[in-house]
C-alpha cells in the first residue's frame, strides 16, 4: 500500500517537474523593459573659428550639459563657418523650417530680426525670466534694457554684460615702437598722424576688410562720426532716414580715409582676412570687441594691446550676441534652452568678476587695457549693425564700399546708394 | 503441460509506470515544444516581414527627406525668392521659374503649382491653373500650422482637376529676409512614386499584402500577391485599423489580426504608415515541415524509450524473478540452491541474506534431528529400565526380608532408601513432581550415601513452600547433593553438611544445596554461571569431558526446556563451603500436562 501511495506521489512529482520545465522552457523571454531616457536634446548650431579653429562657447555647451546631466541635452553641430556665412544660414534655416532650438547673432540681422518677431519664429522670453528670480539677478539692467522691444517684450537672451560687449582697436606695440609710437592716439588727429607715421615706416597701419557687413572699418567710422554731437545722435537713430547727410558723408569719406592705410587684399574679403593680416603683423591694428581676447594667439599676446578709439569712444550694444529660442519647438525643449541662456548669463557674469577681481599681473596687456579703458567712462556708441536697414548692411555696403575706396564713387555717391537701400527695405517692409 | 512464460510483477507496473510517465513527458514536452517552436518560427518568419516592412518604411522616410531637400532648394531658388519681394518677377523670369519646376531633382512628378505671395501662379505652359482654382483646392489646410515644413497628403485631386486619389506635396515657400505673406508650393505625384516603397522587399511582395495609409487611415496604396487564395484577402478595415494600432507607437510587430500578420511601420515625418498583411497560410506552410520533423523525433524518441524501458525493467527484474524461483521452489531438503547475484545493489544483500538464512535452518533442522535421536535413545532407556519394576521392587523386599531375618539393620535401611529413591526415579511419564516427593527423592540419596561413607556427612533440609502443592521439576537436586559429595567432600572424611533449603521469593521458587566442603573452584563455578546465558543447544557442549558436568547440563537443560530462559541454575563459592541455587520461575508451579 506504502510503495503504491509512494510512486504515486513520486510520479505526480515528476509530472510536476516536467510540467514546470516545460511551461518554463515554453514561456517567451521578453526582455525587460529598461529605462527609456528622458533626456531632452536642444539642437543648436555653433561656429568654430576658421583662423584658430577654437569652438565658440564650447566651456558653455561643457557646462551645460553636465550641469542638467539627464534632463537637458545641448546638442551643437559645429559648424566652420565665417559669422556672416552663420546669419545667411540662419535666414534659410528659418525658411525650410530647419532653425535649431537656440540661434545666435540674430541681432546683427535687424531686418531678419524683427520678421522672425513678426512671424512668431522666436520665443518671448519674459515668461522665462520673470518666473526665475536668481536669473533676473544676474542681469544688468543695461543689457536688459538693451535686450527689450518698445512694447516691453524681450526676444534676445540678456545674456550678455556690458563690460563684454565694447568695441575699441587693438594695436601692435611692437610696430608702433618701429614707428617710434609709444601709446595710442587719443585724438583723431593723433590717429590720422599715427597712420601716416606709421606708414611712412613701412607699416601698414590697419587692417580692414569690405564683406561682412564691413564690420572693422565700420567700427572705426561709426566712432568717429560721433565725435560731433551730431554725428553721436545719427548714430542712435533707428533705421537712420537718410544718409545723405553731413554724418553720412563724414562716415564715407572716414572709410574712403581707412583704406588707404589699410593692406591690398582688403577688398570684397571678410574679417578673417583683415584678422590674419593683424595676428601676421602686417598691419598695426584691428578693431573689435572684447571677444577677440581669446582669439589672440600666444605668441602674440606680450605685442597686442588695447585702447579705446580716439577721444575714448567705444562701440557697444550689448544685445548684438542675439541669442534667442526659436519657437516651434516643444516647451520641454524651449525651458532647456532657456536655462542655456541662464548658464550663459551666469558664466559671463562670474567671468566679469573674475575678470575684475584679477590680479593684472596675469592677464594679457590688452586685457589689462580694456578693463582701464572700460573703467576710464568711455562714451559708448551703439554698433550701427543693431541701428541700420539690412539691405544697406548685406546688399549696400558689400557693393558700393569698394567702389568707394577705390575711388569709383564719390562720398556723395555712397550716401546716395545707401539712401536707396533705405527705399527698397521700406518697399519690402 | 504447457509452461507459459509469465512477465515479472514488478516488471509489468515497472512499465506500466514508466509508459504512463513517458507518456506523460512525451505529452507535456510535446506540447511545450510545439508551442515554443510554433511560437519561435512564427516570431522568425513574422521578423522577416517585420523587417522588410522596416526596410520600406525606412525608404519612405528617405523619400520624404528627399522631397523635403528638394523642396527647400525650391525655396532657396533665387527667382522663388525674388517672386516673393514687392516687385516680384518679369515676365521673362516667370516664364523660367514656370519651367524651372519641371527640371527639380524629383522623379515621378505627375504635375506642379507655386502660387507666390501676389497670387501669381507658375504652373506647366499646358496647365491652366489658376490663383482661384487653388484657393478652391482647399489644398492650403494640408500645410497646417508649421512655418514651412514639407507635407505629404493624400487627397483628391481638385486642384489639377483629374479628380483621382494621389499622393500631394505641399510646402509653404517664405521670403528670406522680409516678413511676407508666403506662397504656396505643390506637387501632384505619380503612382509609381510610392510604388517605389513597395518595390524595395519584392520578396516581401510575393507572399503578402503590402500597402500604404496615411493618417486619416486612407489607403493611399495596396498590392496583394496573385496567389492570395480566396479569404486571404487584406482585412478591409486595414486603414482604420493601422490608425488605430500606430496611435501612439511607431513600429507594429507582427501582430496577430483576423485571417494573418499585421506589421506596421509608422513615418512620423511623412503621416504615412507602411503595412505588411501575411496570411496564416504563408505562416502555416513554414510550420507544417518543422512539425514533421519534430513528429518523426518523437516517433524515433518513442521507440527508443519503449525497447530501453523493456530493456532495463528486464535487467532490473531478473534478479528479482531469480530470487522468487530459488524461494519458491525451496523444498525443505536442497540447501545447496542458493542465491548468487551481482548487481551491486540492495538485492545482493538480500541475495547474501537468504543464503545465510538458508543455512541457519539446515544448522537447526541438524540440531532437531540429534535432538530427536537423542530423545528416542532416551526414552528407549527408559523403556527398558521400565521393563519390570514391579520385578526390581519384589527383588528388593526379598533382600529387605533376608537382611531383616539376619539382623542386618543397615542393609536395611539401604534397601528402603533405595526403594525410596527408585520410586520417584523409576515413575513414569510424570516429569513434575511435589517438593515433597523432591525432597524425599533427595533424601534416599542422601541415606544412602550415608550408610556408604559412614560418618562423612550430615544433613538438614528446610522447606519454607507447602510442599505438597508445590511441583517442581524432577529428579533435579539429587545430581547437585551427588556433586556435594563427590567433589564437596573430596578432602574430608568426616564433619561434612549439606542444608536444603526451599523457597519462595517474588514469585518465583528457590532450591539451595548448600556443603560446607572445599569450596568450587573459581573457573568451574564461572563455567556453570555463564551457561545460564548460552542457547539451550550448546549446553551439552560445555564439558567436552563427558565424564565431568554432566549433571549440571542435565539439570539446567531440563530447566530451561521445561520453564524457559527464566530458570537458572548458579554455583557460589563461600568461604566455608559451595551454595548451589535453582532457580524456578512461576511460584508454585505448575501441574505435568502428561
Amino acid at each position: 500500500m506504502k510503495t503504491k501511495k509512494l510512486l504515486r506521489i513520486e510520479a505526480a512529482a515528476v509530472a510536476a517537474a516536467l510540467a514546470l520545465a516545460l511551461a518554463a522552457g515554453c514561456a517567451e523571454q521578453t526582455p525587460e523593459p529598461g529605462n527609456v531616457s528622458e533626456e531632452v536634446s536642444i539642437p543648436v548650431i555653433l561656429t568654430v573659428d576658421s583662423s584658430t579653429g577654437i569652438r565658440n562657447e564650447e566651456k558653455l555647451i561643457n557646462a551645460f550639459n553636465q550641469l542638467y546631466n539627464g534632463r537637458w541635452q545641448a546638442d551643437v553641430e559645429w559648424i566652420m563657418e565665417t559669422e556672416e556665412e552663420y546669419r545667411q544660414n540662419l535666414k534659410r534655416q528659418n525658411v525650410t523650417d530647419t532653425l535649431p532650438a537656440l540661434i545666435t547673432d540674430l541681432r546683427m540681422l535687424p531686418s531678419f530680426y524683427y520678421m522672425m518677431i513678426e512671424d512668431g519664429r522666436i520665443e518671448e522670453l519674459s515668461k522665462y525670466i520673470e518666473a526665475d528670480e536668481e536669473w533676473k539677478a544676474m542681469i544688468e539692467p543695461s543689457v536688459l534694457a538693451s535686450c527689450r522691444e518698445e512694447d516691453g517684450s524681450i526676444y534676445l537672451g540678456p545674456i550678455s554684460t556690458a563690460a563684454f560687449a565694447c568695441s575699441g582697436m587693438f594695436w601692435n606695440e611692437e610696430l608702433f615702437a618701429q614707428a617710434g609710437i609709444e601709446s595710442f592716439p587719443e585724438t583723431w588727429e593723433e590717429f590720422w598722424q599715427c597712420c601716416e607715421q606709421l606708414k611712412s615706416c613701412g607699416i601698414t597701419p590697419l587692417a580692414l576688410h569690405t564683406e561682412g557687413t564691413a564690420w572693422a572699418p565700420m567700427l572705426i567710422a561709426t566712432a568717429e562720426v560721433a565725435s560731433t554731437e551730431e554725428g553721436a545722435d545719427f548714430m542712435q537713430q533707428f533705421y537712420p532716414e537718410t544718409y545723405q547727410n553731413e554724418s553720412g558723408l563724414r562716415i564715407a569719406k572716414t572709410l574712403q580715409k581707412l583704406f588707404s592705410y589699410t593692406t591690398e587684399d582688403a577688398l570684397y574679403r571678410d574679417f578673417d582676412v583683415a584678422y590674419e593680416n593683424f595676428f601676421s603683423g602686417q598691419a598695426a591694428m584691428i578693431p573689435n570687441g572684447y571677444w577677440m581676447m581669446d582669439q589672440v594667439p600666444e605668441k602674440w599676446q606680450d605685442k597686442v594691446r588695447f585702447s579705446a578709439f580716439p577721444e575714448n569712444k567705444l562701440i557697444s550694444s550689448p544685445e548684438t550676441f542675439g541669442w534667442a529660442i526659436v519657437s516651434s519647438y516643444s516647451e520641454e525643449v524651449k525651458e532647456g534652452a532657456a536655462a542655456l541662456l541662464k548658464l550663459r548669463t551666469r558664466m559671463n557674469m562670474e567671468q566679469r568678476e573674475e575678470l575684475f577681481s584679477k590680479d593684472p599681473s596675469e592677464m594679457i596687456p590688452a586685457e589689462r587695457d580694456y578693463i582701464a579703458v572700460y573703467k576710464n567712462s568711455p562714451q559708448l556708441v551703439p554698433n550701427y549693425q543693431v541701428k541700420w536697414n539690412s539691405i544697406l548692411q548685406e546688399d549696400t555696403l558689400g557693393e558700393i564700399l569698394p567702389e568707394l575706396v577705390q575711388n569709383k564713387m564719390t562720398p556723395e555717391e555712397f550716401t546716395a546708394r545707401e539712401d536707396e537701400s533705405i527705399r527698397r527695405f521700406l518697399e519690402e517692409q | 503441460m504447457k509452461k507459459t512464460k509469465k512477465s515479472s510483477g514488478i516488471q509489468r507496473k515497472y512499465l506500466k509506470y514508466t509508459a504512463a510517465l513517458l507518456g506523460l513527458a512525451l505529452l507535456l514536452s510535446s506540447l511545450g515544444v510545439l508551442l515554443t517552436v510554433r511560437n519561435q518560427m512564427t516570431r522568425l518568419i513574422v521578423d522577416k516581414y517585420e523587417y522588410m516592412t522596416e526596410r520600406m518604411g525606412i525608404t519612405l522616410e528617405n523619400m520624404f527627406k528627399k522631397t523635403d531637400e528638394t523642396t527647400a532648394e525650391c525655396i532657396l531658388y533665387d527667382d522663388v525668392q525674388q517672386s516673393l519681394q514687392t516687385g516680384g518677377l518679369e515676365e521673362v523670369n516667370h516664364i523660367s521659374l514656370s519651367k524651372y519646376f519641371a527640371y527639380i531633382d524629383l522623379e515621378h512628378v505627375a504635375d506642379y503649382c507655386y502660387v507666390d505671395n501676389k497670387g501669381n501662379v507658375y504652373t506647366r505652359s499646358y496647365s491652366d491653373v489658376s490663383y482661384e482654382d487653388i484657393k478652391d483646392s482647399g489644398f492650403e489646410r494640408y500645410l497646417g500650422d508649421d512655418y514651412s515644413k514639407t507635407k505629404w497628403f493624400w487627397t483628391k485631386d481638385t486642384l489639377f482637376g483629374t479628380e483621382d486619389n494621389a499622393l500631394f506635396i505641399g510646402r509653404y515657400v517664405r521670403s528670406l529676409d522680409y516678413a511676407h505673406e508666403p506662397g504656396m508650393l505643390f506637387f501632384k505625384m505619380e503612382d509609381g512614386f510610392l510604388r517605389e516603397v513597395t518595390d524595395i522587399s519584392p520578396d516581401l511582395t510575393r507572399e503578402a499584402a503590402v500597402g500604404i495609409v496615411d493618417r486619416e487611415g486612407q489607403l493611399c496604396l495596396s498590392f496583394a500577391p496573385e496567389n492570395f487564395k480566396t479569404g486571404e484577402s487584406v482585412p478591409e478595415n486595414i486603414g482604420e485599423m493601422v490608425v488605430r494600432k500606430m496611435e501612439d507607437q511607431q513600429v507594429l510587430s507582427g501582430e496577430q489580426v483576423t485571417g494573418g500578420v499585421l506589421s506596421v511601420y509608422r513615418d512620423e515625418t511623412s503621416g504615412l504608415s507602411v503595412f505588411s498583411f501575411v496570411p496564416d497560410r504563408i505562416l502555416n506552410q513554414r510550420l507544417i515541415s518543422v512539425f514533421l520533423v519534430l513528429v518523426a523525433i518523437y516517433l524515433l524518441v518513442t521507440a527508443v524509450a519503449v525497447v530501453l524501458s523493456i530493456y532495463f525493467s528486464r535487467r532490473f527484474t531478473k534478479p528479482i524473478q531469480v530470487i522468487k524461483e530459488t524461494m519458491t521452489e525451496f523444498d525443505g531438503n536442497n540447501f545447496d540452491r542458493t542465491i548468487g547475484l551481482n548487481t551491486h545493489t540492495e538485492l545482493d544483500e538480500i541475495g547474501r541474506a537468504y543464503n545465510k538464512m538458508l543455512k541457519n535452518i539446515q544448522r537447526l533442522l541438524d540440531e532437531i534431528k540429534a535432538q530427536e535421536r537423542e530423545l528416542r535413545a532416551a526414552e528407549l532407556n527408559t523403556l527398558i529400565s521400565q521393563i519390570n519394576p514391579h520385578f526390581l521392587y519384589n527383588t528388593l523386599d526379598t533382600i529387605y526380608m533376608l537382611a531383616r531375618i539376619n539382623g542386618e539393620e543397615t542393609t536395611m535401611r539401604m534397601i528402603q532408601a533405595l526403594s525410596k529413591y527408585l520410586r520417584l526415579s523409576l515413575s513414569k511419564g510424570s516429569d513434575i513432581v511435589t517438593v515433597e516427593d523432591e525432597l524425599e527423592n533427595v533424601r534416599s540419596y542422601m541415606e544412602i550415601q550415608q550408610i556408604r561413607n559412614e560418618n562423612l556427612f550430615s544433613y538438614d533440609i528446610d522447606c519454607c513452600v507447602d510442599p505438597v502443592n508445590t511441583r517442581i521439576l524432577k529428579l533435579i537436586l539429587q545430581p547437585i547433593v551427588e556433586n556435594s559429595v563427590k567433589y564437596g567432600f573430596q578432602d574430608i572424611y568426616e564433619g561434612g553438611r549439606i542444608v536444603i533449603s526451599v523457597e519462595e521469593k517474588e514469585g518465583n521458587i528457590y532450591l539451595n544445596v548448600y556443603n560446607n566442603g572445599t569450596p568450587i573452584e573459581e573457573s568451574v563455578m564461572e563455567k556453570i554461571n555463564k551457561m545460564n546465558t548460552m542457547p539451550v543447544s550448546e549446553l551439552k557442549n560445555c564439558f567436552e569431558d563427558k565424564k565431568h558436568g554432566y549433571g549440571v547440563m542435565n539439570i539446567l537443560t531440563r530447566l530451561r526446556l521445561k520453564y524457559g530462559d527464566g530458570a537458572g541454575f548458579y554455583c557460589q563459592a563461600q568461604k566455608d563451603g559451595t551454595i548451589c541455587t535453582i532457580k524456578i520461575p512461576g511460584g508454585v508451579g505448575e501441574k505435568d500436562e502428561n
